[in-house]
C-alpha cells in the first residue's frame, strides 16, 4: 500500500484505540475554540446588532474598519498580542503567555469582526417591519431587538459557524501565543505542524481527518437546525 | 368622550415638512377613515396615532392624558393601540405563535392565552389555521392573521393602513364584514385609511380628509397632476398625455387639481363624438352613499361624481353604460 494509505491506516487505528495523546490534544482544541468563539459570539453578536441598527456617526467608517479586519492575518494578532503580555508588555504581570487564555484571547480577536460583520449583514437583511410590528403589539425595545435577532437566525448561526471553523483551524495564534506546550496548549494544528515537522505523519494524518469531522458534524447540525427551523 | 386630541402637530423628515395638522379631535367607539391622495401625510398620522413615531412638533392627549413623546412613555400608550400595516409582514413561525407574540408581552396565562388565540381566529374566520407556517399563507390570509393578532391584544384602538390594498374582491369583502364585525362585539375605535372612498362611506361613521398634510374638507377629491395646455382658444388640463379636462383661465402650467365630485354632472348625449366641453366615459362603479349616489367614470382616468338619488333614478344609469359629464369650473381647485 502507499505511502498514504498507509498513514491513513494507522491514523484510523489510533483515532479507534483512542490514543491519549490525540485525546489531550483534541481536548484542548475543543476547549479553546470554543471558549474564544463563545465569547467573540456573546460579544459581537449585541455589537453587530446596535451597529446595524443603530444610527450614529461614523458608522460607515465602524463598518469599513470591521471588513478591514476581516483580512487581519493570525500572524499580526499573534505578534500584537504576544507584545502585549510578554514579561515587558503592559499585561505582562498577569503572566499569560504560552496559556490556553493566551490563545483565547488572540482568537476572539480574531474573530470578533467575522461575528460582527455576519451579524451586521444578517440584520440588515431583515425587513423594518419586524421591529414595526413588535412595537406596536407592545413590545419593549429589547423585546423587539430579541423579535430582530430571532429573524436573522440563520445568518448569525452561520457568523457563529464561520468563527468557529476560523478558530478550530487556525496555527498562527496557538503557535505565537501558546507555544504548543504537550497537554497543556498544544492544539490540533499545532499538533500537526509538528508531526510534520518530525516527519511522522499518521498522528498529523488522524488529526486533519478528526478536524475535518468535527467540521463537519458543525455543519450537519446547522444544516439540521436550519431544515427544522425552515420547516 | 374624546379619545385622541391633536393640537399642532407636526411632522417634518430632513426639513420638509409632511404632516401639518392645526387641531383634530377623535372620539372613543366611531370608525373613523382617512383619506387622501399618496404622500398626504396619512401613514405618518396613522404612526403617530399608533405611537410609533413621535411628532417632531405639537401636543397630543389620549383619553386625556397628555402623552409625553419618550420612549417608556410611548410603549405605555402602545399597549391600548395596535396599528395593523398596509402590507402586514407575520414572524417566521406558526400562527398560533404570532397571535400569542402580544399576548405574553401583556403576561397573560398560557390558558387565557389559548382561549383568545382561538376566538380571535374564530372572529377572522382563520380558526383552521392554528398551526398552519405563517410564512405560506396568501395575502389575504395574512391581512386576517394580522388582525387576529392585533385583536388578541384587545386594543382600545384599532388602526389599519389601507386594510384591503391589493386584495381581490371576495377578500376586501371579507375584511370590510370583520372591521364591521369586531366594531360591533368589541365596541373598539377604527382608523382606517383608504383610497376606496365608497369603502370609506360603506364602513365609516367619520371620515377625515388629508391633503398635502392637511386636514381638509373632502372636496379635495379626483386630484391630478398635470400640465395646462391651449387647444382651439380654450384652456385644458391634459393628464398623461391623453385627457383634456376644460378648465377655467390660469397662468399655471404644470400644476394639481382637484375636481369636487358634486361639481362634475352627466348630461344628454350629443352625437358619436363627445362635444366639448363634454367629455366622454365608461361607468366603472355606483355605490349609495348616505344622500347621494356615487359613481367611478373612466374618462381615461377614472373621476368620481356624486348626483341625488332621483337623478340617478331618471338616468336609470347601470354599470359599463356609456355617458357624458361635464364639470363646472367652480368646482376645479389649482394647487
Amino acid at each position: 500500500m502507499n505511502f498514504f494509505g498507509d498513514s491513513l491506516m494507522s491514523a484510523f487505528g489510533l483515532m479507534l484505540s483512542l490514543d491519549k495523546e490525540l485525546i489531550e490534544i483534541v481536548r484542548v482544541s475543543l476547549n479553546v475554540s470554543l471558549a474564544s468563539t463563545i465569547i467573540a459570539g456573546v460579544a459581537g453578536i449585541p455589537a453587530g446588532f446596535v451597529i446595524s441598527t443603530g444610527d450614529f456617526p461614523l458608522k460607515r467608517g465602524v463598518i469599513t474598519l470591521l471588513n478591514t479586519l476581516l483580512a487581519l492575518p493570525t500572524v499580526v494578532i499573534g505578534l500584537l498580542v504576544y507584545a502585549m503580555i510578554s514579561r515587558n508588555g503592559i499585561f505582562g504581570v498577569y503572566d499569560l503567555l504560552y496559556t490556553q487564555k493566551a490563545i483565547i484571547i488572540g482568537q476572539i480577536i480574531l474573530v470578533m469582526p467575522i461575528v460582527t460583520t455576519f451579524t451586521i449583514s444578517a440584520i440588515s437583511r431583515i425587513d423594518a417591519r419586524y421591529r414595526k410590528t413588535a412595537m406596536t403589539l407592545g413590545a419593549s425595545p429589547f423585546q423587539a431587538a430579541l423579535v430582530i435577532l430571532k429573524e436573522a437566525r440563520f445568518g448569525i448561526t452561520a457568523a457563529v459557524v464561520a468563527a468557529f471553523g476560523r478558530v478550530i483551524s487556525e496555527i498562527g495564534i496557538c503557535m505565537m501565543l501558546g507555544g504548543n506546550i504537550s497537554g497543556y496548549t498544544r492544539t490540533m494544528t499545532t499538533a500537526m505542524a509538528l508531526q510534520y515537522d518530525k516527519g511522522e505523519f499518521v498522528l498529523a494524518i488522524a488529526l486533519g481527518i478528526i478536524l475535518l469531522a468535527i467540521s463537519l458534524v458543525v455543519n450537519i447540525s446547522l444544516t439540521y437546525f436550519q431544515g427544522k427551523a425552515t420547516g | 368622550m374624546t379619545l385622541y386630541f391633536l393640537k399642532d402637530i407636526r411632522q417634518s423628515y430632513a426639513g420638509r415638512t409632511v404632516l401639518d395638522i392645526a387641531e383634530l379631535a377623535l372620539d372613543a367607539g366611531n370608525i373613523y377613515t382617512l383619506t387622501g391622495p399618496n404622500g398626504a401625510g396619512k401613514t405618518t398620522l396613522l404612526n403617530i396615532l399608533s405611537f410609533l413615531s413621535p411628532p417632531s412638533a405639537g401636543q397630543m392627549t389620549f383619553n386625556g392624558i397628555p402623552v409625553k413623546f419618550n420612549a417608556a412613555s410611548l410603549q405605555q400608550f402602545r399597549k391600548s393601540v395596535v396599528l395593523v400595516d398596509q402590507h402586514p409582514i407575520l414572524f417566521s413561525t406558526t400562527v398560533f405563535k404570532n397571535i400569542e407574540f402580544g399576548l405574553k408581552i401583556r403576561k397573560i396565562s398560557r390558558k387565557k392565552r389559548n382561549r383568545i388565540i382561538q376566538s380571535s381566529l374564530s372572529m377572522v374566520g382563520m380558526k383552521a389555521f392554528i398551526n398552519a407556517d405563517a410564512r405560506y399563507l396568501s395575502g389575504g390570509e395574512t391581512k386576517r392573521i394580522a388582525i387576529a393578532r392585533a385583536l388578541a391584544c384587545a386594543p382600545n384602538v384599532l388602526i389599519m393602513d389601507e386594510p384591503t390594498a391589493n386584495l381581490d374582491i371576495e377578500n376586501q369583502l371579507n375584511i370590510e364584514s370583520i372591521i364591521r364585525e369586531i366594531h360591533r362585539q368589541h365596541n373598539v375605535t377604527i382608523i382606517f385609511c383608504t383610497h376606496n372612498i365608497a369603502q370609506g362611506a360603506r364602513l365609516a361613521s367619520q371620515h377625515i380628509h388629508l391633503f398635502a398634510g392637511r386636514v381638509t374638507d373632502t372636496e379635495h377629491e379626483n386630484i391630478f397632476k398635470g400640465e395646462i395646455t391651449a387647444l382651439n382658444g380654450r384652456q385644458y388640463f391634459r393628464i398623461d398625455e391623453k385627457v383634456l379636462i376644460p378648465v377655467p383661465a390660469t397662468d399655471k402650467r404644470e400644476t394639481k387639481i382637484s375636481i369636487h365630485p358634486g361639481a362634475i354632472k352627466i348630461v344628454d348625449r350629443r352625437g358619436d363624438e363627445p362635444v366639448p366641453p363634454s367629455l366622454r366615459g365608461k361607468v366603472m362603479g355606483l355605490s349609495v352613499e348616505k344622500d347621494w349616489i356615487r359613481a367611478m367614470v373612466d374618462v381615461g382616468v377614472l373621476i368620481s361624481l356624486i348626483m341625488e338619488t332621483n337623478e340617478y333614478d331618471s338616468r336609470n344609469l347601470r354599470i359599463n353604460d356609456l355617458v357624458d359629464i361635464e364639470i363646472h369650473p367652480d368646482g376645479i381647485t389649482f394647487f
